[in-house]
């Protein structure tokens, strides 16, 4: 092989790299089977079932809460997934870590590949099923939801590497965030609708990054309403906290990151 | 010309008395702080390494060598003092590569190549004769848990000694395989060398030293005692490893 240009990886090297990373992540997560695949998609969809069968006897008199139900649970899964997933990046890629010198933030990145893999099979299904109940949505709406996701993914990452460096030092912090991820469930406003909670709480339920995605998603794709600019303003500075959070926090921990793998 | 200067580097290391590495320890010992102690493992280490040279590094267990290594390829950061790095270095260090082991053989090459800066087409030209290398053809599609421990370090130096940008790293060459595997690896060794990459090498082997090294430092408590023709370090090296008994 011919030498890479000294520290510094070339423009075909890093889309090399970068197929290398979700394509082995995704290999190593899935089993290369389509079951593996399925099950992604299976896991909510079993829980909508369920949950539609009890709580539509509470809530049944809103005919859209089955369409809020399903597209709360998928973006609640992906929320769940990715940052689980992104917690333990940097750990899972010790081996590498700890050998080549190489920047652990794109470990942490492409971690969520794999999630926003799994995202854009839940969008499909979404409209898919939106679609096949007379409510399919506007060209407008679906750019809206894609807008959204971006805030998402973006808040995912600012989490994943915060929280993928502080791991290294608290080993137990994936069981931490199991419980906060167990709790957050019901935070967030997926089973029940927002309008149940007294809205002097709606500002703290909103600083739940899947609350704001959760409901703006739900407005533009079933109720035919578009949130406010201030709305749109909010979640964009709540996303860019997180990610300038993330962001101070990995830098500050990850020169020694190799010491604690 | 050096390929590499490495200019007073010093690296401590913080040993708490008491090991807290989760929320929970933390938790449950709010209000009893820990007391640390400073382990001093380099200790104002300076080295040059030339274009086409090849240094030996010696010294007992403890010594130093790994974390030196390991800031050299730029994998720890120094507590103080610098590393120039006038050019790429491919470091292999205890014995292998990072090996994800629930990948294949091929998949593993991909990966680490990858992360090494090589592009996908040039890690396919090079598959083949990293396998036959490696002698691992016929297990390419087996899971790296499957391996032993020496197939998996054969696969490391073949992909080292594959992937080699300007200077090569090396922990402990040479110390895996039959004799047929390291008289190949001598054999590339040698062209490497004489194809003008810089080497530097961490041995506990006389005959590797002196064989192979232009010149060669020992290391002994985090500091460089000697630099000296390797023979000449050689000696002081093993007068220290029996005074030490």
């Amino acid at each position: 092989m011919s030498p890479a240009a000294p520290d510094a990886l070339r423009p075909a090297a890093v889309s090399g790299l970068l197929w290398t990373l979700v394509r082995t992540d995704f290999k190593t997560r899935y089993q290369p089977t389509i079951g593996g695949f399925v099950w992604a998609l299976l896991k909510p969809f079993t829980m909508f079932v369920v949950l539609m069968a009890v709580f539509s006897f509470i809530f049944g008199g809103d005919p859209t809460y089955r369409y809020h139900l399903i597209i709360g649970l998928f973006l609640w899964d992906f929320f769940a997934e990715a940052t689980k997933t992104g917690l333990v990046a940097l750990q899972v890629k010790g081996y590498l870590l700890n050998k080549v010198k190489f920047p652990g933030w794109v470990f942490v990145v492409t971690s969520a590949s794999n999630a926003l893999v799994t995202l854009a099979v839940f969008c499909a299904a979404i409209t898919v099923f939106l679609a096949s109940a007379g409510r399919a949505p506007g060209a407008a709406a679906l750019g809206l939801f894609l807008l959204y996701l971006a805030h998402y993914a973006v808040i995912v990452v600012g989490f994943s590497l915060a929280a993928s460096v502080l791991f290294l030092r608290y080993r137990d912090l994936n069981q931490v965030w199991g419980v906060a991820i167990q709790a957050g469930f019901f935070v967030a406003p997926i089973i029940y609708p927002l309008s149940i909670i007294p809205e002097r709480f709606h500002f703290l339920l909103y600083l739940w990054p899947p609350t704001p995605i959760i409901q703006f998603s739900r407005a533009v794709l079933v109720d035919g309403a578009i949130p406010t600019a201030k709305a749109h303003a909010l979640l964009t500075l709540e996303t860019l906290v997180i990610l300038g959070a993330g962001i101070l926090v990995f830098r500050a921990f990850a020169p020694r990151v190799a010491e604690y793998l | 010309m050096a390929v590499l200067e490495v200019r007073g580097v010093s690296k401590t290391f913080r040993i708490p008395d008491a090991h807290r590495d989760t929320v929970r320890a933390h938790a449950l010992a709010l209000f009893r702080p820990r007391r640390f102690r400073d382990l001093r493992v380099l200790d104002a280490v300076s080295l040059e390494l030339g274009k086409g040279e090849t240094l030996g590094i010696m010294g007992r267990n403890g010594s130093g060598k790994s974390t030196l290594l390991k800031i050299i390829a730029g994998i720890y950061a120094p507590e103080h003092g610098e590393v120039h790095r006038h050019a790429a270095i491919t470091p292999i260090l205890e014995l292998g590569l990072g090996w994800n082991p629930e990948l294949d053989a091929v998949d593993n090459v991909y990966l680490i190549g990858a992360v090494m800066g090589f592009t996908l087409s040039e890690i396919r030209a090079a598959m083949g004769e990293i396998l036959a290398f490696a002698e691992v053809e016929a297990f390419a599609n087996l899971k790296l848990h499957h391996y032993s421990t020496g197939m998996a370090a054969r696969l490391a130096y073949a992909v080292a000694f594959h992937t080699v940008r300007e200077v090569l790293v090396l922990d402990e060459v040479f110390a895996v395989g039959d004799v047929g595997f390291v008289a190949r690896c001598q054999q590339r060794y040698r062209e490497l060398s004489a194809a003008g990459h810089a080497i530097l090498l961490v041995s506990h082997d006389r005959r590797t030293v002196s064989q192979f090294c232009h010149r060669a430092l020992l290391l002994e408590g985090g500091r460089i005692v000697m630099n000296d023709a390797p023979e000449k370090v050689c000696d002081e090296y093993f007068r220290l490893l029996t005074a030490g008994r």
